[in-house]
């Protein structure tokens, strides 16, 4: 299976050449186009509960999709949801741990779970966040340019704005300390201690949905 | 302080490296990464209001919440900041004889040392969601504009006009009146021009590709309302 990132990176999209018996796990709905051969097999990968797990808790699609190659010279274009940039993570049997939504697809063995984020909570409005394990390669993407940062002590990332990150970084949710500067959006932040990578999206969904949202028109109280 | 531009494809951004002693102010919701030994300390740009005041600009959907960012420790550090939109981030390099005005929405940043004055336009609000302030910066020193779309430099003599939603930054050295495109009111509102702003005079202008306006409204039509 060869593959190839294009259009990085601004509108990445993951194309792959498969030859009979590749086998690629994508999120659901991330496939673009494809020609040649290829089976897909949609599974909650790990059973109903672990596609429960990751659907309600993580917010990744209930399903994901197995594409496997019944022919040589298969292509297949994986897109994601926005645009953006793509990394590729190669997986040597290593833990990887992914924002939600973050997870495109992935080759090999690699499998993701969702984890309970525990009391950190809050974290990226939501409370549980992926890992991923296993080996071969892993696709992850976000809004925005991705940037990595090599962690050696403390960094801090506002809330929503970290993609992935290395399990040897521990992280905690603070608030800065003054009452006052907990009324804005960039007061919740993310501080990863340890040594490790962790990388970082340049954009916010939820900054861009807040942006859009005092467009929306306004119901009277008393509609007529 | 050593900025450097992030000009990745769509989505730029600027890392701002800071030595001890340096202080960078930026819009609070701006910054998106940061050393552990940057401090953030917040304040409010107001009309004379407190906090109040600013919250209820918020609301309005621009923030004019300050933070200036400086290292502890005796360390350096860095920051990184971004605008909310797809697209360009660009660096001008103020000069103490020249302070330049910044549209309220492209303001990212400038040196702490710089100095910031909120400059409230007239008929604010009227049709569309107008809000018309702009930062005036002064001192010498870096400043940071972020641009939904491109960013391009017009320079102006003479006279120019220029949507207000398309305005990013310019040298204060323009004099410039806040007008309709033309004709009356009603021709105004129908041609879906909202306010424009007539440059007179020399100096350099940034304007911006598209206007965050018409893409929030362009949004903002197609989804259900909001409570009011």
């Amino acid at each position: 299976m060869q593959h190839a990132i294009e259009h990085q990176p601004s509108y990445s999209l993951l194309n792959l050449s498969m030859d009979r018996g590749d086998r690629i796990l994508t999120d659901s709905g991330a496939m673009a186009w494809m020609a040649g051969p290829l089976e897909v097999k949609t599974s909650t990968r790990g059973g109903v509960f672990q596609g429960l797990k990751r659907k309600l808790l993580a917010g990744e699609s209930f399903f994901q999709n197995e594409y496997t190659a019944a022919g040589d010279g298969c292509e297949l274009a994986l897109a994601p949801g926005s645009a953006g940039d793509l990394v590729e993570y190669p997986m040597t049997g290593q833990e990887l741990l992914l924002e939600r939504g973050a997870y495109l697809a992935s080759t090999g063995s690699v499998v993701c779970d969702s984890k309970w984020d525990g009391l950190k909570g809050l974290f990226n409005q939501g409370l549980f966040i992926l890992r991923c394990t296993g080996e071969g390669s892993l696709f992850f993407h976000a809004y925005g340019d991705i940037q990595c940062v090599d962690v050696d002590g403390e960094y801090v990332i506002d809330n929503g704005y970290a993609v992935a990150w290395e399990p040897s970084l521990q992280y905690s949710l603070t608030r800065a300390r003054k009452i006052r500067s907990f009324l804005f959006g960039d007061q919740l932040l993310l501080r990863f201690s340890g040594r490790g990578r962790v990388w970082v999206q340049s954009r916010s969904p939820q900054s861009l949905a807040n942006f859009v949202h005092p467009f929306r028109r306004v119901q009277r109280k008393n509609n007529s | 302080m050593d900025i450097t531009l992030q000009p990745n494809g769509a989505f730029h951004s600027a890392l701002v490296h800071l030595e001890p002693g340096d202080q960078f102010k930026s819009d609070s919701g701006a910054m998106f990464r940061a050393s552990s030994n940057v401090d953030n300390d917040v304040t409010t740009i107001s009309r004379g209001g407190g906090l109040l005041a600013g919250l209820k600009r918020m609301a309005g959907g621009d923030t004019f919440f300050l933070s200036t960012y400086q290292t502890t420790g005796g360390e350096g550090g860095e920051v990184g900041v971004a605008p909310t939109l797809q697209g360009h981030v660009a660096q001008v390099d103020v000069e103490s004889s020249q302070s330049w005005l910044c549209a309220g929405g492209s303001f990212l940043g400038c040196d702490g040392h710089m100095d910031l004055t909120p400059r409230f336009q007239g008929m604010k609000g009227m049709f569309s969601g107008e809000n018309l302030f702009f930062m005036e910066v002064s001192g010498a020193g870096p400043l940071l504009v972020g641009a939904y779309g491109s960013i391009r430099e017009v320079p102006v003599d003479g006279e120019l006009v220029v949507d207000t939603g398309h305005v990013v930054a310019f040298e204060s050295s323009l004099s410039y009146t806040l007008s309709k495109t033309g004709g009356s009111w009603l021709t105004s509102y129908l041609a879906g021009e909202g306010f424009v702003l007539r440059f007179k005079g020399q100096g350099r202008l940034l304007v911006q590709s598209h206007n965050p306006r018409e893409f929030g409204a362009m949004l903002g039509r197609r989804l259900p309302p909001r409570r009011g």
